[in-house]
């Protein structure tokens, strides 16, 4: 069953978007926004996380997910008060869902009494309120109904005799249909009992299992459902009528469906027409099977909605539905066509605003004793609805992310002939050709906006690497035995996706060493005269064609006398030299660095901040680092946008063309205007604006000749790896551009000072200039 | 990109060592004529200058932009440490894969197509390391010298501090 492998996955993804929206739901709880909405955002998602784990046989998962559930369910009824500590313990249950995900995933067993502390807790608050009253376990499940997203139907049950009216509108779809039925069809009595509830067991899903092996009708028995005030809460009132068509089916088949469930529910399986030769009925069966396919498909509005993308498929079938029905009409059931208000040849969006407002819903009224059974509930229900109806807007398709490369890249490319069509025009051309002209105008407007929404696809809110550090810093205020509070601002920002996933690592070990060495004890900061809590703040934010994140605490600072100590101790200093604050601050991310005294469980292994540096750098970011005494520390991370598109200024350097990234790029000046300095070994600095900086001749560092007049060349001054500045002198400035970015390792080799190449729009290759590279090899000559 | 049918890799020689017989390109260098096997040859194409690659031997003329991709030129002249060639419009660069990569040769002119048969090559004459290092034998045809090109001795040392 390699289809079981597939769900699987699906299940897993799902839950990482679940455990994420937890996450932020907690958030904003912890917070102060206790309001309904959010209790009941956390429920759904905890009790999806169930309903997969259930059908998948995740045991600890379930059983925990499922005592949790119970709690926010005491919670969301208002008869547990969501205080502070039931908050965080909450919290501390969001954590070990998640572990029990992983294990799931992983397959590698947890501790059997993993959790069983918490869930002890739940149990016990959930008994102080229930007056031992049921047997516990159905304590969580009479909202069993939250897989299912149609509930809004079923609120109208609300009314004082409902059944009735719905039973009506029920029956005239369904009845007729199975009195049709032909030879070779079964029928299914399913009686579901409590128990099978109580194991977290779900009827939809029996249903969705059973619809692969045929053509399948459901017909809800709601009769049974008393009105609103005789309902008991746990009770099953619900069982359902199926039919199934198909010529293979076989009753060994039904009952393996129902094989998990045997024991907690009551199935009759009846062939009728048995003995008929299936092959006796083709003429027949042809128009039965839309007729069937049809009404099956109308008790589902609500996956029309939910599940918006697979509705593409399954809505152009259910057009065919009624109109293979209206060419044949003659073997269709009377009281089908009734349900239909508008007859048969329906438009697309006609059917979909039929079917929703239509009373006929299985799974809903499956449901409706079990809502009824928390009065206090089905008021947010109604508020449930409109949230889940905001979700349906959103439409989205998973996409590999290759294909998505592919047509960035193709993009790029034609980004660049674009330019290089631009390029050709020249002055008489322009004269000559004015539409040409026009037309290459709007070329180069479309190209744009094309690129622009591509780059769109890959970016990404931070808010998914966002998301995972609450948990981070709550564990590690916990071994460091530290009060910390997590602040986030903007996660919204979005990011190239690549950004993204290379921004975990870092992210993580910024935050770490925050919480680790930033942040001082509780005692200490109420000595220091500061609140118990200390505060890390993530903040993200677009500046230009870069992302600004920003990790800030409220701690000690970095201990400079300290740091420079342990510099000089390993030798990442010479003892004659006397760097600045600044300098100081910046020696945290050299390579094996670590001022912490003992090697701790957290950080300090001295591996951190320079993975930090290696990771940022990878992705052609920057970190910047500002430490105030006793107030705190403020990490910046600068990273691109995009990695696929670079922004450059292109140079000339002895007559070839280099690029130079422009997010690197301070500013330019003409060497007339630039004030030089000799030093005694014969080169040169530039001051600007009070600050000496290290010039580099591109044409003498490349060995180029260039006959351009000392005077008319131009300084590119740039910024390297932490604000070390560095000038570089260019023979021409040409103007600014975007460039793909190419690889010249691919049929060659890495070359000193060279960070790749791109191709400009003449079709020549221009190379990017590697600033830092430069700026370390001279280093590392004149230290050799 | 794959414009044309020649998958064969040059380290895949047993089809044509079937035949017993190599067909190989011929090029001059000045007076002289190299060939390499036909099959590592992707294209041929006019020299039209390229962009000299910064910290590299003088052999490396720099890179071209071929169709996208970004490929390195080597001089030959260069590399037999004849001093750079002076190319116009008239040399020509044929560009071969090596490995899983694709490079440029720079050389005076492509002369022939030679079919030789393998029993037909000589061992390089010991003497001179350049010879020995950067051929791979000689074939005689029309009793000229024909020196088969090691591509791959051609290609290494790029760097400076090689």
């Amino acid at each position: 069953m390699s289809d079981l492998d597939d769900f699987k996955a699906t299940y897993f993804d799902e839950c990482s978007e679940l455990l994420t929206e937890l996450e932020e739901q907690f958030a904003a709880i912890e917070a102060g926004e206790r309001d309904a909405d959010r209790l009941n955002a956390v429920f759904r998602a905890i009790h999806s996380i169930k309903g997969g784990a259930g059908a998948f046989g995740f045991q600890a998962l379930v059983g925990f997910a499922h005592a949790y559930e119970t709690l926010l369910d005491y919670v969301r009824d208002g008869r547990i008060e969501l205080v502070d500590d039931v908050v965080v313990l909450c919290i501390r249950a969001n954590d070990i869902v998640a572990d029990h995900v992983k294990a799931a995933q992983t397959g590698e067993p947890l501790p059997a009494d993993y959790g069983m502390e918490e869930k002890e807790r739940f149990d016990a608050l959930a008994r102080g309120e229930r007056a031992g009253s049921d047997d516990e376990d159905e304590g969580g499940e009479p909202l069993d109904e939250f897989d299912i997203e149609f509930v809004p139907v079923m609120v109208n049950l609300d009314a004082e005799a409902p059944a009735t009216t719905s039973d009506d509108a029920v029956e005239d779809t369904f009845d007729a249909p199975p009195m049709q039925v032909e030879p070779g069809h079964w029928e299914i009595r399913f009686t579901p009992h409590r128990a099978l509830y109580a194991r977290a067991n779900d009827p939809l899903l029996l249903f969705r299992e059973l619809a692969v092996l045929g053509e399948m009708h459901v017909r809800a028995l709601v009769e049974e459902i008393p009105p609103l005030a005789d309902f008991e809460p746990f009770a099953v009132y619900c069982s359902w009528e199926i039919t199934l068509v198909s010529p293979t089916l076989t009753e060994e088949m039904i009952r393996e469906v129902f094989e998990f469930v045997e024991g907690d529910c009551d199935i009759a399986i009846a062939q009728l027409g048995a003995g008929v030769p299936l092959d006796a009925a083709p003429i027949v069966a042809a128009p039965v099977a839309p007729v069937a396919r049809a009404v099956a498909k109308e008790p589902e509005p609500a996956d029309l909605l939910a599940l918006a993308d697979d509705e593409v498929a399954s809505l152009l079938d259910f057009d065919t539905g009624p109109v293979a029905f209206a060419a044949e009409p003659e073997p269709a059931p009377v009281s089908v066509q009734d349900s239909f208000e508008e007859p048969p040849a329906l438009s697309f969006a006609e059917l979909a605003e039929t079917i929703q407002p239509s009373p006929v819903a299985k799974p809903p009224a499956a449901v409706t004793p079990l809502k009824a059974a928390t009065p206090a509930a089905a008021a947010s229900e109604g508020e449930e609805s409109s949230g889940g109806g905001r979700s349906v807007g959103v439409q989205s398709i998973r996409v590999d992310l290759d294909k998505v490369d592919r047509v960035v890249n193709m993009v790029g490319e034609l980004v660049i002939t674009q330019s290089m069509l631009t390029q050709q025009m020249d002055e008489t051309l322009r004269a000559r050709y004015t539409e040409l002209v026009r037309g290459l105008e709007v070329l180069a407007q479309t190209t744009r906006g094309l690129q622009d929404s591509v780059m769109a696809i890959r970016a990404q809110p931070v808010k998914s690497v966002f998301s995972r550090m609450p948990r981070l810093v709550r564990e590690l205020a916990t071994k460091t035995n530290k009060k910390i509070k997590l602040e986030t601002i903007g996660e919204n920002t979005e990011i190239d996706k690549t950004v993204i996933e290379q921004l975990s690592d870092p992210l993580t070990h910024m935050v770490r060493n925050s919480a680790d060495h930033g942040i001082e004890s509780p005692e200490k900061r109420l000595a220091r005269g500061k609140p118990e809590t200390g505060t890390i703040r993530l903040s993200a934010e677009q500046a230009g064609g870069n992302i600004l994140i920003i990790v800030e605490d409220d701690g000690g600072g970095i201990n400079r006398e300290r740091v420079l100590q342990v510099a000089r101790d390993k030798g990442v200093v010479a003892p004659d030299v006397n760097p600045t604050d600044e300098q100081i601050d910046q020696l945290i991310f050299a390579p094996g660095f670590s001022t912490a005294s003992e090697v701790s469980d957290l950080s300090g292994r001295g591996v951190g901040m320079d993975v930090v540096l290696s990771n940022i750098k990878k992705i052609g970011g920057s970190v910047h680092v500002r430490s105030w005494t006793g107030k705190g520390t403020r990490m910046t991370l600068r990273l691109p946008l995009t990695l696929a598109v670079l922004d450059v200024m292109l140079v000339k350097v002895g007559g070839s063309p280099y690029v130079v990234p422009l997010s690197s790029i301070v500013e330019t000046i003409q060497c007339s205007r630039a004030s030089f300095e000799r030093v005694p070994s014969g080169g040169q600095v530039l001051q600007v604006r009070g600050e000496y900086v290290q010039v580099i001749d591109l044409a003498q560092r490349f060995e180029m000749v260039t006959d351009t007049d000392a005077d008319n060349r131009f300084v590119v001054l740039c910024e390297a790896e932490g604000s070390a500045k560095v000038a570089l002198i260019v023979d021409d400035i040409i103007g600014q551009q975007q460039v793909v970015i190419k690889s010249l390792e691919e049929n060659f080799e890495r070359v000193e000072g060279i960070a790749g190449g791109t191709i400009l729009g003449d079709g020549n290759v221009a190379l990017i200039v590697d600033v830092q590279g430069l700026k370390t090899t001279i280093v590392h000559k004149n230290a050799a | 990109m794959e414009a044309l049918g020649l998958r064969d890799d040059m380290g895949d020689k047993s089809a044509v060592a079937a035949q017993n017989s190599l067909q190989l390109i011929a090029f001059s260098i000045g007076e002289q004529t190299y060939g390499v096997e036909i099959t590592t040859v992707r294209e041929i194409r006019a020299w039209n200058g390229a962009t000299p690659l910064p910290n590299t031997r003088e052999f490396v003329r720099g890179v071209i932009n071929l169709r996208g991709t970004i490929v390195p030129i080597f001089d030959l002249r260069a590399r037999f440490g004849d001093g750079q060639t002076s190319p116009t419009k008239n040399h020509v660069v044929v560009v071969m894969s090596v490995g899983d990569k694709w490079v440029g040769i720079l050389v005076d002119a492509v002369s022939d197509i030679l079919t030789v048969s393998r029993d037909d090559i000589h061992n390089v004459p010991e003497g001179n390391s350049i010879d020995t290092e950067l051929l791979n034998g000689i074939v005689t045809h029309d009793s000229r010298m024909v020196g088969l090109i090691d591509l791959h001795a051609v290609v290494s040392g790029a760097k400076m501090d090689a």
